[in-house]
């Protein structure tokens, strides 16, 4: 109950901050289909194992046959492309700035288990993107119709309770660390695909209305507030 | 397995009066005590342990034992044994005894630990105890209570309900020592399979759902821990723990303490290699101070920083602990602070008042108080030297620098240490400084090369640029002023902008003198002073060689009997045009003899040297030339050799445009290599053996200027190879490329001679018989000889002979014609074939045939006549042979002869087989036989007495051949019998 109550206020309330902190953020860029490409590259960037989760399972010694397999992404810590594609837009970009920032708290946790200043180095870089890349969500949200609109985040099935309770046990957690990393980056990549989708169709959105250029000729599909179910997570894009 | 002793128990302080008291009553307890005991044995002890109490601390994989011993006295005391049993899985299974002796007091709760090498999760403990008055000081057998009950401590049944656990958990031990891990299954799965960093490992059986791994002599691996997992064989259950290997902490070294400035000591020490694990299971280091008991952590692991006590305290008495959850290390340090000072480096370097040769530096320094002098120290780098010198500076310190260069850039430092009690140096402080620029101290070292242009004097100056002590500072120009000697002219002034290093002067007059000074930006230097004279000096001294050495070119020269003010020797490299670098050096008047060394020199390369004597006039005049190599090298190339005059016995070899001057060591001469296959040397040659074993014959040319050579005494019509090498004193060219040729024929050129005249005659003859072939045929071959206009014709109506005319054709009857059927063998078969025998007609009466002269016939040559040619000479007259004679005698005129034959021939075309016919005309001489030749009749044949026989020049195809020849065809079927006819 408690985690359903943080995943329903936490959210809004970081969306609602990040709207709020626009001018820290600095100035957006006002094309869209130009922003939409940064983000696909972004993703792309992103959605590579090598910025992440190689680092993390050699540094963690996990990469030893009848270990690595294990370090699969767990069903329920992030959403699937399909249940991405459900969203409106507006909708997408609200989950996936709240998803990151979720991302950026568990990767200050497993900050503690990394020892090597190099593969800080590569956590922190990896932060930095997210970051940037939240950037770029806010600025892309604001050129949205109905950007002022304050919602709660969507419901977009197992990715709203993406951070499992960290376990006192050190190869627990760092089995869990790399599995979430492992969704991450998957998520990522899926994130990168609906992009992609948006920049194919530009003049197509799935839930809202039109009301400027790029959105014209939008149509919202509701989609059920009971739809929480987990849905089965696919594997690393390959 | 270790047992710890925890101090929760704190002793109470009891009054003196109070103790001796309680000491009295112990010891009568005491024997009242032994002598109950030795009353009645069966009695219990009245101060059993009581109450115990078993917690497991799985952190520690302790068991923790809390008990109480009832009955005692208040304020009563005992030195009691307890004897603690541990058993494992089952109470008879007892894995641990021990006795644990402490002092008991009233109404006090008492603890002991135990730490299970085993992970407690893994197996039930059982433990008991019982306990003994400590009469080590009295004799005889220890007493003991009975045994407590036996108290169980099961973690397992806490664990959860997962299907495998794994422990212990996040175990942290030193590289080296010994774990032992266990799983616990409660799927009651057997193929469970446990792995160390990815290796399986191989345990045993402890119980059905326990498997214990023992590992000896743990490794560190990596920072972040050892993975140990376990997984069934079937599922997704992987469970696993992280075993924290942390190396041996070691002692810090080198640990020392020093202050700057009085305020803060700066603690420094090697910490040795890391403990190499994550930063919150690393070591820590703590300060202590033991004269104020004052203890610092340190932030970082090799150094801290300890404030100083405002009071004065001088003496400090450091204790330094490296600690971490394994082991504790330290080390200590004593000393006076006033002996530990580090100044803190010197700042404010400035240099004032800096001029050509001098300048003053000046610095500041931190203070470490009032009472306390500096030592500075200041080193000065400059032109290749260091200097030093010692300071003592108490706030500010000041250095006058002299005997400086001009324009040039010096580094100064300073550093300061405590005057009284010298500790360190601090850091070096460094600053850089140039001197100012001065006016140029040396003349510009000058030569010149003169030549005459158009009668015009030509000099061209070198010189060298003046080094950087000379030039104190950077040169902007040369100036150079040429004044006349004989004062016809006006001086003239240039001025070369730097770095120019020569200039060429067409000087209006030959002699004169010319003055070349050196100017930077604060003045001039001295002039340097060239004469030219309108003597060209003696150009006509020897050239000799010299031979260079490692060191140079040693040189030497006569002294000269005027007096000179010194002497000049210049030298650059063979060939002099187009000019070379020019270089030169000046010597003393006093010397006739020097090395010429440079680096320039070159292996291989020919320089030319000229000595000059300079007069006191400054006027050069040239005193010797030399000419030699620094090393000579064995020539890389052979000459280009031309082959001329080839003849059966010699050839001429010329290589004329091979430089003798311009090679790489002195040409002696050469040698002419010959390869031949009669491998004979004559005279003149010697026998010679090449590196790839060839033999051949050598040449041997003295004279390097003789460049053509006559290879005699060769063979004609054969192969020779020949080399022309040039050798020197360090070797010969390379045997590389020989060239070849064969000597020719000896008679072809004389036959030659003869065929070539020959052959222009002939041809000369040809070519006129076909311009004149027409006269000549006339004159010789006439086409058709006509009789009317032969010259017997003349000759015979000059006679009147009317007997001798020329027959004409009508008045001639043909004897016979003889008909030939050519047949085609494929299409006949023989017996066809014999059929058609060639037939004769004979045209005369044949009762006896040529038995006797019949009448003249004359029988024209139609061959003559085209017309009848055509009509007569294809046409086949096939005839049989008993014709009637009557058919015969129609022909006897030529009209009814043609027309017969006319009418035969038409009349025998269906009676003709396929094949040629012909129709030849046999000759009156012939006569006619039987059988084959052979058969030749032994008579010649009388020829006809009055017949005439006209000239028959034209013979159809296939009658050329003459008639006696046997392989003939043709012209033998006259001699063929009847019916019998070859083809």
């Amino acid at each position: 109950m408690r985690a359903q109550l943080m995943w329903r206020t936490l959210p809004s309330l970081v969306l609602g901050l990040l709207f709020l902190s626009t001018p820290v953020m600095g100035s957006c860029l006002d094309k869209d289909q130009e922003l939409l490409r940064q983000l696909q590259k972004q993703a792309d960037i992103m959605q590579r194992t090598s910025m992440l989760l190689n680092p993390y399972i050699q540094s963690q010694g996990l990469d030893k046959d009848g270990l690595k397999e294990h370090c699969r992404e767990r069903p329920g810590t992030f959403p699937s492309k399909e249940a991405l594609q459900r969203l409106s837009r507006q909708e997408l970009l609200r989950a996936l700035n709240t998803m990151l920032d979720h991302v950026l708290h568990r990767l200050m946790a497993l900050q503690q288990d990394i020892p090597k200043a190099q593969d800080l180095e590569t956590v922190n870089r990896a932060k930095q993107n997210i970051r940037g890349f939240k950037n770029n969500i806010h600025c892309m949200a604001q050129l949205l119709p109905g950007s002022s609109e304050r919602t709660e985040p969507p419901p977009i099935g197992p990715g709203t309770s993406p951070s499992p309770t960290p376990t006192p046990d050190t190869f627990q957690r760092r089995l869990e660390g790399c599995r979430f990393l492992h969704g991450y980056h998957r998520f990522m990549h899926s994130v990168g695909q609906v992009f992609r989708e948006w920049a194919e169709s530009p003049s197509r959105s799935r839930r809202h209305s039109p009301r400027r250029g790029l959105w014209k000729g939008a149509r919202r599909v509701p989609l059920s507030r009971g739809n929480k179910r987990l849905l089965p997570r696919g594997q690393l894009p390959r | 397995m270790t047992s710890v002793l925890l101090p929760l128990c704190e002793r109470n302080p009891e009054p003196m009066a109070l103790f001796s008291v309680s000491q009295t009553a112990f010891l009568l307890a005491f024997l009242s005590l032994r002598t109950y005991q030795s009353e009645g044995l069966s009695e219990p002890l009245p101060w059993a342990p009581e109450s115990l109490k078993v917690s497991v601390n799985t952190t520690c994989q302790c068991l923790h034992l809390q008990w109480t011993v009832h009955n005692l006295a208040h304020h009563q005391e005992f030195r009691m044994v307890f004897q603690i049993e541990i058993s494992r899985i089952k109470t008879s299974n007892v894995i641990w005894v021990e006795n644990y002796t402490t002092t008991v007091k009233w109404n006090q709760v008492l603890h002991w630990s135990w730490e299970s090498k085993l992970p407690l999760e893994c197996a039930k403990h059982f433990i008991r105890m019982r306990s003994a008055v400590d009469a080590a000081k009295t004799p005889g057998p220890r007493v003991w209570s009975s045994w407590s009950s036996w108290e169980e401590a099961d973690v397992q049944n806490s664990l959860g309900q997962d299907p495998l656990f794994i422990f212990p958990k996040d175990k942290l031990v030193e590289e080296g020592s010994n774990v032992t891990i266990c799983y616990v299954s409660k799927s009651h799965q057997n193929n469970i399979s446990c792995y160390l960093e990815g290796v399986r490992m191989q345990g045993e059986q402890l119980d059905p759902n326990v498997s214990v791994f023992n590992l000896n002599h743990v490794a560190f691996i990596r920072e972040t821990g050892t993975n140990i997992y376990c997984k069934p064989g079937q599922g997704d259950g992987i469970k696993g723990t992280v075993l924290f290997v942390s190396k041996v902490l070691q002692e810090p070294k080198d640990f020392s303490c020093e202050t700057q400035d009085f305020m803060t000591l700066n603690c420094t020490w090697d910490p040795g290699s890391d403990t190499g694990l994550l930063k919150q299971l690393s070591q820590s280091y703590t300060l202590f101070e033991s004269f104020s008991g004052k203890k610092t952590l340190c932030k970082h692991k090799s150094w801290c920083l300890w404030q100083v006590a405002p009071e004065s305290q001088d003496m400090y008495n450091f204790t330094l602990m490296a600690e971490n959850y394994l082991r504790k290390r330290s080390v200590h340090l004593l000393f006076n602070l006033t002996h530990r000072v580090h100044p803190m480096a010197p700042f404010s370097v400035l240099f004032k008042n800096v001029s050509a040769t001098s300048a003053t530096m000046t610095w500041k320094v931190h203070s470490i108080g009032k009472y306390y002098t500096l030592l500075c120290q200041v080193e000065l780098y400059g032109e290749g030297k260091v200097t030093q010198h010692n300071i003592s500076v108490k706030v500010d310190g000041a250095r006058l620098f002299s005997g400086l260069e001009p324009d040039t850039e010096y580094l100064a430092q300073v550093r300061c240490a405590n005057g009284d009690h010298f500790w360190k140096w601090s850091e070096w402080t460094h600053q850089n400084f140039t001197t100012a620029e001065a006016a140029p101290s040396e003349a510009p070292d000058v030569w010149r090369n003169v030549k005459t242009v158009q009668g015009r004097c030509v000099v061209t100056l070198f010189w060298k640029p003046l080094s950087k002590p000379q030039a104190h500072g950077k040169i902007l120009f040369y100036n150079i002023v040429i004044e006349y000697l004989d004062r016809t002219s006006v001086s003239e002034v240039l001025s070369i902008p730097a770095p120019a290093s020569g200039t060429e002067l067409p000087l209006n007059q030959c002699s004169s003198q010319i003055r070349i000074t050196a100017s930077n930006s604060v003045g001039t230097s001295p002039a340097s002073v060239l004469v030219v004279s309108r003597e060209p000096g003696n150009e006509e001294v020897e050239e000799e060689r010299v031979k260079g050495t490692e060191d140079g070119f040693p040189l030497s020269w006569n002294p000269q009997p005027r007096h000179v003010t010194g002497y000049l020797v210049e030298w650059c490299e063979q060939p002099r045009d187009p000019p070379c670098d020019l270089q030169w050096k000046n010597l003393g008047p006093n010397v006739t003899s020097t090395v010429v060394s440079s680096d320039a020199f070159r292996p291989g390369v020919r320089y030319n040297f000229r000595i000059y004597g300079i007069s006191t006039e400054r006027v050069p005049y040239l005193l010797a030339r030399k000419t030699g190599y620094s090393q000579e090298l064995a020539p890389s190339d052979n000459p280009q050799v031309v082959m001329t005059n080839l003849t059966s016995h010699s050839f001429t070899l010329s290589w004329k445009n091979y430089s003798t001057e311009s090679q790489t060591s002195f040409i002696q001469g050469y040698h002419v290599y010959l390869k031949s296959k009669a491998g004979r040397c004559h005279s003149g040659s010697e026998k010679a053996v090449l590196s790839d074993d060839v033999v051949c014959c050598k040449y041997k040319i003295d004279n390097p200027e003789q460049k053509t050579f006559v290879v005699e005494n060769l063979q004609p019509e054969s192969f020779y190879e020949f080399l022309v090498t040039p050798y020197t004193s360090v070797g010969e060219g390379p045997h590389d490329a020989f060239a070849k040729v064969t000597t020719p024929d000896e008679y072809s050129p004389t036959l030659i001679r003869i065929l070539l005249p020959t052959v222009f005659c002939i041809l000369l003859i040809m070519i006129t018989c076909y311009l004149k072939s027409q006269w000549m045929k006339e004159k010789c071959y006439p086409d058709i000889p006509d009789p009317y206009k032969s010259s017997v014709l003349s000759l015979i109506k000059s006679k009147e002979n009317p007997h001798l005319t020329i027959m004409n054709i009508k008045d001639c009857v043909p004897d016979s014609i003889e008909v030939l059927n050519k047949q085609e063998g494929t299409r006949k078969s023989l017996t066809e074939t014999e059929s058609t025998k060639p037939t004769y007609l004979y045209l005369l009466p044949t009762e006896k045939r040529y038995s006797s002269p019949g009448p003249c016939i004359c029988f024209e040559n139609f061959t003559y006549n085209q017309a009848a040619s055509d009509s007569a000479s294809c046409g086949h007259v096939p005839v049989p042979p008993k014709a009637p004679p009557s058919q015969l005698g129609l022909l006897t005129s030529p009209e009814n002869l043609l027309k017969a034959l006319e009418k035969n021939y038409m009349n025998s075309l269906g009676e003709i087989p396929a094949g040629e016919t012909s129709l030849n005309y046999v000759s009156q001489l012939a006569s006619p036989m039987s059988g084959d030749m052979s058969n030749l009749p032994t008579n010649p044949p009388e020829p006809a007495l009055c017949s005439e026989y006209k000239m028959q020049m034209a013979i159809p195809l296939g009658l050329a051949s003459p008639p006696s020849s046997g392989s003939s065809s043709l012209s033998s079927i006259t001699l063929l019998d009847e019916g019998e006819h070859y083809h």
